[in-house]
C-alpha cells in the first residue's frame, strides 16, 4: 500500500467513524485544531480505527502523530 | 404551607441481595457485590468486574419481559407489598408509575441481533427494546391506573423520577406514585464503558484511587404518597420527601463541569426548596461514580458548599453495588431513607491504610466514612446523582414532618417561541440548518440524528421566541424532551457492532449518543441552557405530555421558561423494527422535532414576547394495558381530556377546535371515534396530516408536539374562528395526555 492509499484509507475511515463530513476534510487538515475539532474521545476512536486497518497500535504515540491524515499515515508507514 | 410527601414503601434489588434488607444488611457492613461478570462476554477487555444481579429473569417475575422491567417488577413488588398499598379497581387510579432508565431494553437488542445473526430473533424481543415499556410493563403487572413516565436521563433517571414523583403529588396531580429506577447488566453499557477508557480494572473505589466505575444492575423502588393519603389507609411512614433540585451543565456530554457548577446548583436547589441550608445536612450519599473527572468535580462541589458544616457525612454505596445507571439515583434513595430511619450511614469501602492517610488530607470538615458504617442521628439527608448529558439532581429527605416553601407559581403560560422541524417520510437536513444557528461542523458531526433534529428545531423555537441566552436567564430556562423511540438506530448500530465484533468492538464516538437524554444534553450544552432537563419516553404521546411536564415545571415555581419538545427519527432501522413488530407500517412513519417555548406571563411581558397561544390546562392519564397494544384504555383518554378542561376551567363543550390523533390503524381511530364521539357529539376534528403536507401519518412525538404547535400558531391568527383548542396524543400501552390552548386575551 503506498502512502496515498494509506492516507485514502484514514480518511474513509474518519469521514465514516467520527462523522466528518468527506468534503470538509483534506489531507492536511488539522484534526483537533480549529478545522475539524476532534477531541479525545475522537482519539480513542483515531486509535482503535487504525489498528483495525492497518494493525498498528497507536496507544501512547506522541501527540503530533495524530495532527492530520498525513502525520497519521506517515506513523502508520513508519510502524508497519 | 406545601403539602406533605412521604415514603411509605421500599424495594431494592441489587448485587447485595434481592430485598432491602439484604441489601442495606450488607451495605451497612461493607460487604462488595462485585464480582467478574457474568451476562456480558468481556474476552478483549481491559476490565471484566461487575455488580449483578444473581436471580434469573424468571425467578424475578412470570412475566416475558425486558430484564430492566423484571428487575423493577421484584423492586416493585417488595416496595407495594411493604406499603401495604392493596390494589383495588377503586384505588388503581390513584397511583402512578415514575421509573428512571439509561439503557431501555439493550439486552433484548443484545439477544434479538445475536439470535438473528444465527438465523432467528424473536419479534417478541423488539417489543422489548424502546425504554418506554419499563413503566408502562411495571404499571400493567400490577394493575396500575395511575400516570406514568419513563425518565430516560441516564445516571440521574432514578433521582429526576422521584423528584418528578413528589412534584406532582404536591401539586394535587397525584395520590401516589411506584417510583425509583431499574436498569439491567448490558453489553450496550460495559462495551461503551469500556470504550470510553471509564472502567475501573479493579473494584471501583470513589473519592479514592478514582480510576473508573465498576458497573451494576438492579432496580430501588420507593412508594412515594402524600401524607393525607397515607393517613388515611393508615399506611406506615418511613420518612419524608423534601424538596429536589435538577439542573444542566452545559459544558460536554459525558465529562461533568471541572468547576462542579451544575452539580452545586441541583445541590442548592433541593437544599433552598426544601427550606434548609447546608449546615442542616447530615448525610450525602453522593454520586461518587469512582471517575477522576467525577469524584473531582464532586470533592469540589462538596466542599465548596458544605466546609461550613461540622456535622457532614458522604458515602459513594456504588463501592458496593457499582454503578447501576437510570437505577443508581434510587437505589441510593433506598439507601438514604434507611440511613435516616436507622441512624446509619452506610460506609464507602475499599481504602487501605495508605488512602486513609491520604483521605484524611482531602477530606477537610467532611467525614467521607470509609471502610466502616457510621452510627449517628440523621435528621436531614441528600442523595446526589449527575448523568451523561451534563444533567445534574438531587434530593433530600428528612426524618420528622417539615414545612417546606410553597414555590407555586400561579401566573397564566404562554406559547411564546415554536421551532419545527417536520418531513414526510424524512427530514433533509443541510449544512444552512446548522449554519444558521452558529452550529460549527465541530459539534454537529457529533451528534446521531435524534440529537441532530433536537438541535435544530430546539435553536429554532429559543430564535423564534427571541431568547438569547445569558448569564442572567441561564438557569431559569428549562427543557423537557418528549420520545416514542429515542436515539434507538445509534443504539441498535452500537449493538450490531458489539454483538459482530465484540465487547471490545464498542464505539467511543456513538456511545454517548445511545443515552436517550443525549438530544436534550447536546441541546443544552450549544445552547447554553442550566436549568431543568429532562428526557421522558413515553410513546407517542411523549411529545405532548413534555408540554404537560414542562408546565409543571413552571408552576412549580423551579423555571420561567420551558422548551417542551416531540422528537423521533425514522431510518432504516426504526422502518425495520415497525415493520417487523407489525403495529404500525414503516410507509406510515415520519420523522422531526418540534420545540415549543412555554413561558410563565411576568417573564413574556417582561421581555415584550409576542404570544402564540395560553396553555390553559393539561393532563395526562393512563389505563393499564399491554405494552403495544391500546384496545381496552380508552377511558384514559377521556380522563385525559375531562381533566385537561378542568385545568382550564372549561367544560368540553366550551372547545371550538378539536384535534385528533388518528393514523389509520384501526385500534388507535377506534378509541378516537369513541371517546369525541362521547364527549363532543358530531364536532368536527380537524387532523394536522389533513392540513399540512409535509405531514406523514405517524411523525411520533414530533407530530404530538407539531398538533399543539400548529393550533398554537393558527389561534394567533385574528382571522382565528374560536376561542379553545383541544390537543390530545395517545401512547401503546393506555397512556394519554390532552392540552388545552386559549387564543390569547
Amino acid at each position: 500500500m503506498n502512502h496515498e492509499e494509506i492516507c485514502a484509507k484514514i480518511k474513509d475511515m474518519l469521514v465514516e467513524n467520527l462523522r466528518i463530513p468527506a468534503e470538509e476534510l483534506e489531507y492536511t487538515s488539522e484534526l483537533f485544531g480549529d478545522d475539524i475539532g476532534l477531541d479525545s474521545i475522537d482519539s480513542i476512536e483515531i486509535i482503535a480505527g487504525i489498528d483495525n486497518l492497518f494493525g498498528v497500535q497507536m496507544t501512547g504515540a506522541a501527540r503530533e502523530n495524530f495532527q492530520t491524515v498525513e502525520t497519521l499515515a506517515n506513523y502508520v508507514e513508519n510502524n508497519q | 404551607m406545601s403539602k406533605r410527601v412521604v415514603v411509605t414503601g421500599l424495594g431494592l434489588v441489587c448485587a447485595l441481595g434481592e430485598n432491602t434488607e439484604q441489601c442495606w444488611n450488607a451495605a451497612v457492613n461493607g460487604v462488595s457485590g462485585i464480582r467478574p461478570v457474568k451476562s456480558v462476554n468481556a474476552e478483549g477487555c481491559y476490565a471484566n468486574l461487575g455488580a449483578e444481579v444473581d436471580t434469573p429473569n424468571e425467578k424475578l417475575s412470570d412475566e416475558d419481559y425486558d430484564r430492566s422491567s423484571l428487575l423493577c417488577i421484584k423492586a416493585a413488588g417488595e416496595a407495594l407489598a411493604d406499603s401495604g398499598f392493596e390494589v383495588t379497581p377503586e384505588n388503581s387510579g390513584r397511583i402512578g408509575v415514575i421509573i428512571g432508565n439509561c439503557v431501555g431494553g439493550a439486552v433484548s437488542i443484545d439477544k434479538y441481533y445475536t439470535a438473528k445473526q444465527n438465523g432467528g430473533g424473536k419479534n417478541t424481543d423488539v417489543l422489548k427494546m424502546p425504554a418506554a415499556a419499563l413503566a408502562n410493563n411495571v404499571a400493567y403487572h400490577f394493575g396500575l391506573n395511575g400516570t406514568t413516565a419513563n425518565i430516560v436521563n441516564a445516571c440521574a433517571a432514578g433521582t429526576i423520577s422521584l423528584g418528578y414523583a413528589a412534584d406532582l403529588i404536591r401539586s394535587g396531580k397525584a395520590d401516589a406514585f411506584v417510583a425509583g429506577g431499574s436498569d439491567s447488566f448490558s453489553s450496550l453499557a460495559f462495551a461503551g464503558f469500556h470504550a470510553l477508557h471509564a472502567l475501573d480494572e479493579n473494584a471501583c473505589s470513589p473519592f479514592n484511587r478514582s480510576s473508573g466505575i465498576t458497573l451494576g444492575e438492579g432496580a430501588g423502588i420507593l412508594i412515594i404518597e402524600s401524607y393525607e393519603h397515607a393517613k388515611a389507609r393508615g399506611a406506615k411512614i418511613y420518612c419524608e420527601v423534601l424538596g429536589s433540585g435538577v439542573s444542566s451543565d452545559a459544558h460536554h456530554i459525558t465529562a461533568p463541569r471541572p468547576d462542579g457548577q451544575g452539580q452545586m446548583l441541583a445541590i442548592t436547589r433541593a437544599i433552598e426548596n426544601s427550606g434548609l441550608s447546608a449546615n442542616d445536612i447530615d448525610y450525602i450519599n453522593a454520586h461518587g461514580t469512582g471517575t477522576a473527572k467525577n469524584d473531582e468535580a464532586e470533592f469540589l462541589s462538596l466542599h465548596t458548599l458544605f466546609d461550613e458544616n461540622d456535622h457532614l457525612s458522604v458515602s459513594s454505596t456504588k463501592s458496593m453495588t457499582g454503578h447501576c445507571l437510570g437505577a443508581a439515583g434510587s437505589i441510593e434513595a433506598v439507601f438514604t431513607v434507611k440511613a435516616v430511619c436507622e441512624g446509619v450511614v452506610p460506609p464507602t469501602i475499599g481504602y487501605t491504610d495508605e488512602n486513609l492517610q491520604a483521605l484524611k488530607e482531602k477530606a477537610g470538615n467532611i467525614d467521607f466514612v470509609p471502610n466502616s458504617k457510621r452510627v449517628k442521628d440523621i435528621k436531614f439527608a441528600a442523595s446526589n446523582s449527575f448523568a451523561f448529558g451534563g444533567n445534574n439532581a438531587s434530593i433530600v429527605f428528612a426524618k420528622e414532618p417539615r414545612d417546606i416553601p410553597d414555590r407555586t407559581n400561579n401566573e397564566r403560560i404562554f406559547v411564546t417561541g415554536i421551532g419545527e422541524l417536520i418531513g414526510k417520510p424524512t427530514v433533509e437536513i443541510s449544512g444552512d440548518d446548522y449554519k444558521e444557528h452558529g452550529i460549527k461542523m465541530a459539534f454537529y458531526r457529533k451528534l446521531d440524528r435524534f440529537s441532530q433534529l433536537q438541535l435544530i428545531s430546539g435553536m429554532r423555537a429559543l430564535k423564534d421566541a427571541d431568547i438569547t441566552i445569558s448569564e442572567e436567564n441561564e438557569t431559569d430556562i428549562g427543557i423537557v424532551v418528549g420520545t416514542a423511540d429515542g436515539p434507538l438506530t445509534e443504539v441498535y448500530n452500537f449493538q450490531k457492532t458489539v454483538c459482530e465484533s465484540g465487547t471490545a468492538a464498542g464505539s467511543a464516538f456513538s456511545f454517548p449518543n445511545t443515552v436517550y437524554n443525549a438530544a436534550g444534553g447536546y441541546f443544552s450544552i450549544f445552547a447554553g441552557i442550566k436549568g431543568y432537563n429532562v428526557t421522558n419516553a413515553n410513546s407517542i404521546q411523549a411529545g405532548l405530555q413534555s408540554l404537560c411536564y414542562a408546565a409543571d415545571v413552571i408552576r412549580n415555581g423551579d423555571e420561567s421558561i420551558m422548551i417542551a419538545t416531540g422528537t423521533d427519527e425514522n431510518t432504516e432501522v426504526t422502518g425495520y423494527l415497525y415493520d417487523t413488530l407489525g403495529l404500525l407500517e414503516s410507509g406510515k412513519l415520519g420523522e422531526g422535532s418540534v420545540s415549543i417555548v412555554l413561558e410563565s406571563e411576568t417573564s413574556a411581558n417582561k421581555r415584550g414576547a409576542k404570544k402564540y397561544a395560553e396553555l390553559v390546562g393539561w393532563a395526562s392519564a393512563h389505563k393499564s394495558v399491554e405494552f403495544g397494544k391500546l384496545k381496552g384504555s380508552e377511558d384514559a383518554l377521556k380522563e385525559a381530556i375531562l381533566k385537561a378542561c378542568e385545568n382550564a376551567g372549561i367544560k368540553p363543550d366550551d372547545i371550538d377546535i378539536l384535534c385528533g390523533f388518528k393514523n389509520g390503524t384501526p385500534a388507535v381511530d377506534e378509541i378516537q371515534d369513541k371517546i369525541y364521539g362521547e364527549l363532543f357529539g358530531g364536532k368536527v376534528v380537524q387532523e394536522i396530516k389533513a392540513e399540512r403536507d409535509d405531514f406523514s401519518v405517524e411523525a411520533r412525538a414530533a407530530g404530538a408536539a407539531a398538533a399543539a404547535a400548529n393550533w398554537a400558531r393558527l389561534l394567533s391568527k385574528p382571522a382565528a374562528s374560536g376561542k379553545y383548542a383541544l390537543v390530545t396524543s395517545f401512547g401503546v400501552g393506555g397512556q394519554y395526555s390532552a392540552v388545552v390552548l386559549k387564543k390569547v386575551d
